[in-house]
């Protein structure tokens, strides 16, 4: 097996969940190497869709480094604005979103806005939403991207930016008045986990090979569904890792970042 | 917002917040159709200059809506000017911006008796790939100015409706997370399907700053690139300052009408400026210039981390105050980083005729 990276599985498995014949709405970095990566290989026919208003276009120009950066836009079938954009969503366009944030909980729900308990006066302040609380409400499926640590994945977020299946009741996502059918999966660097149909709480799917299933509820603050078929994460291939690193973030912008910051 | 019909947030919400009486954070609907009645009509020749313009329209105490989208096609040559005037008690309406929000945050920093920031109606406020912007997270964790979080759609469709004339507009996201219970969105009935639906009011702009890819002396505007939320921003405020790269022939808007995206009737100043966007992007013009956004990002960051304002203020002495045009401060910036940033571009398609 080559040598890869934290960043090179994430992004190879983000390229894996996706499928042929669907857009995906996504934002910087990860996402788009795990679009173009399954464009390349398994997903001829998948294109993206980008907030600042540019649909399936050829990024021959690199990657873009910017939701609006003016690359995003090269050679798009159709360029028009975030209304555009959000209200193809909106009307089910958008079959994936791939969001992220700072924390997330069992039900699929995702802060990005702050930390602490007052929002006039927060302990941190994150960016906020942007694209990422529209993604989640009216994209069909989030895919979420996190890095598997006890602190992201906790019992309660501090502030729901991003709509999951809410409390895990039947109807949470009706009565919040969203859309997309909400949590599908998430991809971290040691384990992807989906989302139980009964309970809509998040199941381990998948680990790296050579840990167990102990191994990663140590590193999550709540209890995990652990079914007794859980698999072992597909490695990237030499060409996957070629594909991604030489064709696609040739710069090395995202691929080389560490997981934590 | 105290209502009774709500999805079930309260369920999984830990944040406490202030309730907010609702009132719309700059012209109500009724005060914007006023303003645009009473404005004139005609095709007149809309050129003046930078000063005249922020002198015309920029006043204390009012919603400024910032065009663009992040760094892409941002009013940076406006903000410029609108720190050297100086401007009090803004409410500040975006998307989601980089540094022309810093720009005026960190001029608040420097001198709140010249710039201060009263609030901001936003989705995000940031640098991406670059990090946090630490000037927002410094004014917002010491609580010295007041937020209303929305999704990017949110705010976007806030402009949209303000540009429809319509107070309000029913969409699909916000219900069910924490922004449901802390902006001034509500959640109804719908009237029709019986089904919970998320409403937000409209947001109506003072005025809007806008950089166009190129006008007319008139100020039809064309955009290429993203259209970001530029076209609904221009009919959604009272007023718009708008600079463009390049000024080109009526002729052309009438022989192509299709590509206006943005009327002459909503433009009240036109300054016809190159690299007005700088240290942004313009589309078939010029790429972002990183360097230059990680230098003023540095500046604010040491601020945030040590309290020094010593960088910041060197910033601003040079590059703002220090110049008294946009034109000196691409002469800071300098020929060759500038013919780096058009070569970046790389020549993207644009119809100038």
């Amino acid at each position: 097996m080559p040598e890869y990276t934290d960043m090179d599985m994430i992004a190879y498995t983000g390229s894996r969940v996706l499928e042929d014949d669907k857009i995906v709405f996504v934002g910087t970095g990860l996402p788009i190497i795990a679009a173009m990566h399954a464009q390349l290989t398994h997903a001829p026919n998948l294109y993206m869709i980008y907030e600042a208003g540019s649909l399936a276009p050829i990024l021959d120009m690199g990657m873009p480094l910017s939701v609006g950066d003016t690359r995003a836009a090269r050679k798009a079938c159709f360029l028009k604005g975030l209304c555009s954009a959000f209200e193809l969503t909106q009307r089910g366009y958008a079959d994936y979103a791939f969001i992220g944030g700072a924390q997330i909980d069992m039900y699929g729900n995702i802060c990005s806005t702050m930390e602490g308990t007052d929002y006039d006066k927060p302990s941190i302040r994150f960016p906020g939403s942007g694209g990422a609380g529209a993604m989640a409400a009216n994209c069909e499926k989030t895919i979420a991207i996190m890095a598997l640590e006890k602190r992201r994945f906790v019992e309660k977020v501090d502030f729901v930016t991003s709509i999951g299946y809410g409390d895990g009741s039947p109807d949470y996502r009706r009565n919040a008045g969203v859309a997309g059918s909400g949590p599908y999966r998430v991809i971290t660097n040691r384990a992807v986990f989906g989302y139980d149909e009964a309970t809509r709480r998040m199941k381990l799917l998948e680990i790296k090979p050579g840990l167990s299933p102990k191994d990663i509820q140590e590193l999550v603050s709540f209890e995990l569904i652990i079914p007794p078929d859980v698999k072992e994460m597909v490695e990237p291939r030499e060409e996957d890792l070629h594909l991604m690193r030489e064709v696609i973030d040739k710069e090395g912008y995202f691929l080389k970042k560490k997981v934590q910051k | 917002m105290i209502n009774n019909v709500s999805s079930n947030i309260k369920n999984i919400s830990k944040v406490t917040y202030k309730e907010k009486p609702f009132e719309y954070w700059g012209p109500t609907p009724a005060e914007a159709r006023k303003a645009v009645v009473n404005k004139p009509h005609g095709l007149r020749d809309k050129r003046t200059t930078m000063k005249e313009a922020v002198d015309r329209h920029i006043k204390d105490g009012m919603n400024l809506c910032i065009g663009g989208f992040v760094n892409t096609r941002v009013p940076t040559a406006i903000i410029h000017e609108i720190v050297r005037k100086g401007v009090k008690d803004l409410t500040i309406s975006i998307q989601s911006m980089s540094i022309c929000c810093e720009l005026l945050a960190g001029a608040m920093i420097l001198d709140p008796d010249r710039v201060s920031i009263r609030r901001v109606e936003l989705a995000w406020w940031g640098y991406e790939i670059i990090g946090i912007a630490p000037l927002f997270r410094h004014l917002v964790t010491n609580g010295i100015i007041e937020v209303d979080d929305y999704t990017n759609y949110g705010m976007s469709v806030r402009f949209k409706a303000a540009s429809m004339g319509i107070p309000f507009v029913p969409i699909r996201d916000h219900g069910g997370s924490d922004m449901e219970l802390v902006n001034r969105g509500k959640m109804i009935e719908c009237p029709f399907t019986k089904e919970n639906v998320y409403i937000v009011p409209s947001c109506i702009p003072d005025v809007a700053l806008i950089n166009s890819t190129m006008a007319d002396k008139f100020g039809n505007a064309r955009l290429f690139g993203a259209l970001c939320t530029d076209p609904e921003m221009a009919t959604a405020a009272n007023h718009v300052i708008m600079t463009t790269e390049k000024v080109i022939p009526s002729e052309a808007i009438r022989t192509y009408p299709n590509l206006t995206e943005i009327p002459y009737a909503a433009v009240d100043c036109l300054v016809e400026q190159p690299f007005a966007s700088h240290p942004g992007a313009v589309y078939g013009n010029y790429w972002f210039d990183m360097d230059h956004i990680r230098m003023f990002r540095n500046a604010g960051e040491e601020f945030r981390k040590t309290g020094s304002k010593e960088a910041l203020q060197k910033y601003y002495d040079e590059y703002v105050f220090g110049v008294a045009d946009h034109n000196e401060f691409l002469e800071k910036i300098g020929f060759r980083t500038l013919q780096k940033l058009r070569d970046w571009d790389g020549h993207q398609p644009v119809i100038a005729y």
